[in-house]
């Protein structure tokens, strides 16, 4: 008896805001909760997941040669070796997003879905062509990554009327979940009035909020190295990434990372 | 291509006037849209044609078109209108008909194997009437206006008297008493573009910055519009816009309009109506 699948895209429009990065964790955070998980680089001739999951070098096949029938899908998925639950399908390099059809691609995700894949991750690329299109079409859910910042929560809105249209579940009438995941958050930057905060964002956007990503140099530091941040338990966009994994797989938790610290200088002497 | 003797022609009648017809012939109004043609260049029709079909897929699929030759006068002789209708089946629209040409062109439109159409003269602000929302992009509202096709009322011709067609053309139009007003219950996103086609628009959630959205008629909006509102966009002069929440990036009425800029600061963020007095855009307090 199967588990029913659910494919999820992490999206946003505007490029450099965490999509990646947020694919990677969400994607491993699931599979050490005990689900079979696939992410999927649709980031065709730009290719970043392979990289930031340090997988990049037992690449052989990718996404657009499984589509185009140069191989077979298990030929091109690749199991981390940390978490056994954990397979990528990486984008090509030498190729573009024009390569990505809508009926290959549905065909790839279907083909998941029947190997028994519960959580199927589409790590889109930035924009709102093509390579984003595919992205989303066959998406069952959905999470916007944004920063809390204008042009990033402008073009998330655009992101989110798409969302509602251009999918395949839009077009039969049916709506997809669509979740918000603000990353780069800087309590003392909001106190400041240099960034927006979480309110002003959610006043704009009006989607439910997954979580809060604190900005933090340690995504640099995971993503040179090749292992994501959730894989060190004990820093903090480690726990926040665990708190969005365990509240889209349902479960209830108190939004973290998003007032300051308080530490008073008597709290600091006495404390 | 041989007659029907007398006596089967005879037989086909008596079989007609018979309660078993295999078929009945009937006038009907239906809605058309007219492709009006202002370029021989088939090359140019054909390109424009695609990217008009990559932007709103879904709104060709198996219309059926009138071609309007009007424009294309002397010139139609050297048209190759019998690829243009290769094309347009291409892209599944079904050209069924012709209008605009005169009788020295009638054969030249009949090897086509378009039929003949008799309209009114096309509506004066095709030009100028914004585009249609595509459909893809469009969010559903509880009271859609009638989908988005720019054609005349035509009636079909009964094949014994062709009935010439009078369809007015108004220079203003205004909202229609007989069409409910469409209502918006969720955000209308950046990017998006809603038309209330002969109709008021009311809006019951925000309108985000980076959206459009357009009347015939009025617009309420009981939420926050940050985006852009026109509305009387088709000359309806007493045209009015009352929003909850003036953050407007730009209001306007039958066309004046006011830029974000333009918007006096003490009605920003407040409860506004917009309306034209001596033909320019005014804001005073709800």
């Amino acid at each position: 008896m199967s588990k029913a699948s659910k494919v999820v895209v992490v999206t946003s429009g505007k490029g450099g805001v965490g999509k990646t990065t947020t694919s990677a964790n969400i994607a491993a955070g699931i599979a050490l909760a005990g689900h079979k998980t696939v992410a999927i680089d649709f980031d065709v001739g730009l290719r970043n997941l392979d990289l930031v999951l340090g997988i990049e070098r037992r690449v052989v096949y990718a996404f657009v040669n499984v589509i185009k029938g140069e191989a077979k899908l298990h030929q091109a998925l690749i199991r981390d070796k940390r978490i056994d639950t954990l397979h990528v399908l990486a984008a090509s390099q030498t190729r573009d997003k024009e390569a990505l059809e809508p009926e290959g691609v549905g065909r790839v995700i279907a083909e998941l879905r029947e190997m028994g894949f519960e959580y199927i991750v589409c790590d889109s690329p930035a924009g709102i062509e093509k390579g984003a299109q595919m992205a989303m079409y066959f998406a069952d859910e959905a999470i916007v990554v944004a920063n809390p910042e204008v042009s990033s929560v402008r073009d998330a809105d655009r992101v989110i009327g798409l969302l509602a249209a251009k999918t395949g579940r839009a077009e039969a009438g049916n709506s997809i979940k669509t979740h918000l995941l603000l990353t780069r958050y800087s309590p003392s930057q909001v106190k400041k009035g240099d960034m927006l905060s979480v309110e002003d964002v959610l006043e704009l956007l009006g989607i439910p909020l997954l979580g809060v990503i604190p900005e933090s140099k340690i995504v640099l530091l995971s993503s040179n190295r090749g292992t994501p941040a959730i894989l060190d338990e004990a820093n903090e966009v480690a726990q926040a990434y665990f708190d969005v994994v365990y509240r889209f797989l349902g479960e209830e938790r108190e939004h973290r990372f998003i007032q300051e610290e308080k530490r008073g200088l008597l709290q600091r002497l006495f404390g | 291509m041989g007659a029907l003797s007398k006596s089967a022609v005879a037989e086909a009648t008596r079989a007609a006037t018979r309660s078993r017809a295999a078929f009945e012939l009937k006038g009907v109004v239906a809605s058309l849209t007219v492709m009006r043609l202002r370029t021989t260049d088939l090359n140019l029709i054909e390109r424009q044609l695609r990217a008009k079909l990559t932007q709103m897929p879904h709104f060709f699929e198996d219309a059926p078109v009138v071609l309007d030759l009007g424009e294309l006068e002397g010139r139609l002789h050297d048209f190759p209108l019998p690829a243009l209708v290769h094309v347009l089946r291409s892209m599944r629209v079904v050209p069924m008909g012709a209008t605009g040409f005169d009788e020295a062109h009638r054969e030249l439109v009949r090897a086509a194997g378009l039929g003949r159409v008799q309209t009114g003269a096309p509506r004066s602000r095709e030009e100028t009437r914004p585009e249609p929302t595509p459909a893809a992009e469009r969010p559903a509202p509880e009271h859609q206006a009638a989908p988005e096709r720019q054609a005349p009322r035509e009636r079909a011709a009964p094949p014994e008297r062709p009935a010439p067609v009078r369809t007015p053309t108004p220079a203003v139009t205004r909202p229609d008493p007989h069409r409910p007003p469409v209502v918006l219950r969720q955000a209308v996103r950046g990017g998006q573009e809603i038309y209330a086609r002969r109709t008021d628009l009311i809006v019951l959630a925000p309108v985000n910055p980076g959206a459009q959205i357009f009347a015939d008629g009025h617009i309420h909006i009981y939420s926050t519009l940050r985006g852009r509102a026109m509305a009387g966009a088709q000359g309806m002069t007493e045209a009015r816009i009352f929003v909850q929440k003036l953050e407007a990036d730009l209001v306007a009425i039958a066309g004046a309009y006011l830029s974000a800029d333009d918007i006096p600061v003490d009605r920003r963020g407040k409860s506004c109506q917009v309306f034209l007095e001596n033909g320019e855009c005014r804001i005073s307090a709800l």
